[in-house]
């Protein structure tokens, strides 16, 4: 097929990658599906059987393995129409709480990763004139929680990054857009790593942060899958002009909503009130 | 306000942390100044000599420095320490595809990673004594993310959302932070820009734009506001209790909150675009270049 459109896309082992890759096969893309770790591999392989899906190894983290992903990737190809930057995870502790260590691998992939591939594979997108490059930010992009708010901020710069590479793309018509997912049921609660020091049971903020968690895993265990997030992203990738933002989930929706047109002060009290409530777990 | 007050200004050395320095220095504050280079130290050095500020050689990127200031702070005044004022900060410019990825660290090492840095060694002291309040400071730019000012806007985003997380967790002790959120303020910060890697490059395909870029930010600096406006915010927010949650400068810069909060993506995107008339060049116009 010479029309064929292709995709890369990052974080391929599970959740919103897996179904997206999956979802875009079935669609009739060509899909590079890429994952840090090909003994991964096994569900995705599973799934994509009969589909043009091709499964390699890229960890977003190591600048010798994105360039040689990227190259490999736009080699076969010929060129590529669209890049969905999937991977990602979530650090779980108080900002206190955290090493130098801990800090930098969080952004390590969520934001320097995430940008390092977009570099790859930019110069090929403006020189054809076209492309889409597609982020998946987050609910917490637009709004911080305690306990995470590492992991918000790392979104929180995804939001500037693409926010600000849209327009510089803007003349190149190289199109530049992300997908806000609130919380869905993949393995991000799984591939959590939480602080050193909460997971020692010494944290200052430990019961407030235990609460925390629990809350959050309740939510997870009720939240939808991640094949209702990779039907956002082909329609943000088949829409006819890519829109800036692409909320999915009623949380993404509600959360950011409410805060806003909340007044700052009133919602201050009610995190501080909903936050005293887990802090009442210090004295229990 | 109480005479034995103790502040901690980081980036103290120059502008709005030189300012906030004198300012606190004026009004019976003891105040921990922080310089990251001894040769541009001396302003310091003479407000020492008239006011209760002490100098303090502090690199935010290296946590040894960061510990081993907040260390001779902690001694001298017994653990107290009233007032943070995260201040240490510079400005990356550059096209995200011009970026390096050293680039892009060293923007990230020095806003935020040495935001927290500084943070992690003074929250201790705070929770102690259970109050303190902590100013981190922001920009418009952590609002609404500008074209060649990306890097810098990432950082700035990622302060906002920090602020918030440190606002709730030291909320659970008695701390408050809160972010200052100024635009053009007549300091240095343009001059000490940085540049990406290859920003300067001649056969750069966004040279268009950066001629853009350049016009539009020096209207913006004409209508830049002294620093002492800035500083008056600063007092206000030292007098506020609670502290709000974000702290504007300027008229303007509600404004541009409202905006961004209010009005849709599409016409935000609009109205940016309109400022920088390359943007809405057709792409066969332009040279896809190097």
């Amino acid at each position: 097929m010479e029309n064929q459109r292709t995709v890369l896309i990052t974080g391929c082992s599970s959740g919103i990658g897996l179904e997206s890759a999956v979802l875009m096969g079935q669609k009739g893309w060509r899909v590079f599906a890429t994952l840090r770790d090909l003994k991964k591999s096994g569900p995705l392989r599973g799934r994509s059987r009969d589909l043009p899906v091709e499964i390699l190894t890229l960890d977003v983290d190591d600048p010798k393995s994105v360039q040689k992903g990227a190259a490999v990737v736009l080699k076969k190809a010929g060129g590529l129409d669209a890049l969905v930057n999937n991977a990602g995870w979530g650090a779980f502790g108080a900002l206190e709480d955290f090493t130098d260590e801990e800090i930098k691998a969080q952004y390590e992939t969520n934001l320097f990763g995430l940008f390092r591939l977009t570099r790859a594979v930019l110069p090929a997108m403006r020189t054809r004139g076209r492309g889409r490059i597609l982020n998946i930010s987050s609910v917490a992009g637009k709004m911080t929680f305690a306990g995470v708010g590492l992991y918000c901020s790392s979104k929180h710069a995804v939001e500037a990054l693409t926010e600000s590479l849209r327009l510089e793309l803007r003349p190149f018509g190289v199109e530049v857009g992300m997908v806000e997912p609130g919380q869905f049921q993949t393995r991000f609660k799984d591939n959590r790593r939480k602080s050193q020091i909460f997971q020692s049971g010494r944290s200052p903020y430990q019961a407030v942060l235990e609460k925390i968690l629990q809350y959050g895993n309740g939510e997870s265990a009720k939240a939808p899958g991640p094949e209702v997030v990779a039907r956002t992203i082909v329609k943000a990738l088949e829409d006819q002009k890519m829109a800036l933002r692409y909320p999915v989930g009623t949380d993404a929706r509600w959360f950011p909503f409410a805060q806003r047109f909340l007044p700052d002060g009133l919602y201050d009290r009610i995190v501080s009130y909903t936050l005293a409530r887990f802090g009442e777990a210090r004295h229990g | 306000m109480d005479k034995a007050s103790v502040a901690l200004v980081t980036g103290a050395n120059s502008g709005i942390g030189l300012a906030v320095t004198r300012a606190l220095a004026e009004r019976g504050w003891k105040v921990y100044a922080t310089y990251r280079s001894a040769k541009r130290a001396q302003p310091l050095r003479d407000l020492a000599k008239i006011l209760p500020v002490v100098p303090l050689g502090m690199d935010v990127d290296q946590t040894a420095s960061v510990k081993k200031a907040v260390r001779f702070l902690a001694q001298k005044e017994k653990g107290r320490v009233d007032f943070l004022l995260n201040n240490a900060g510079f400005v990356m410019a550059g096209f995200w595809e011009d970026l390096s990825d050293e680039d892009l660290r060293a923007q990230f090492e020095t806003n935020v990673f040495g935001l927290l840095r500084v943070t992690r060694e003074v929250l201790p002291l705070m929770r102690k004594q259970g109050s303190g309040k902590i100013l981190n400071v922001g920009s418009v730019g952590g609002l609404v993310a500008l074209p060649v000012l990306g890097p810098y806007s990432a950082t700035k985003f990622a302060v906002r959302s920090l602020t918030d997380a440190l606002r709730m967790e030291g909320s659970l002790f008695g701390v408050e932070v809160s972010e200052l959120v100024p635009s053009e303020i007549q300091t240095a910060v343009a001059q000490n820009a940085r540049k990406a890697e290859k920003a300067l490059a001649k056969d750069s395909p966004y040279s268009g734009f950066t001629r853009d870029f350049e016009k539009f930010s020096l209207e913006r600096f004409k209508g830049a506001a002294p620093v002492e406006k800035l500083v008056r915010v600063v007092l206000r927010a030292l007098e506020d209790h609670p502290m709000k949650r974000r702290y504007l400068v300027k008229a303007e810069d509600h404004a541009l909150y409202f905006i961004k909060r209010f009005l849709p993506d599409f016409l935000l995107e609009a109205a940016l675009a309109s400022q920088f008339p390359w943007c809405k060049r057709p792409s066969s116009t332009i040279q896809s270049g190097r």
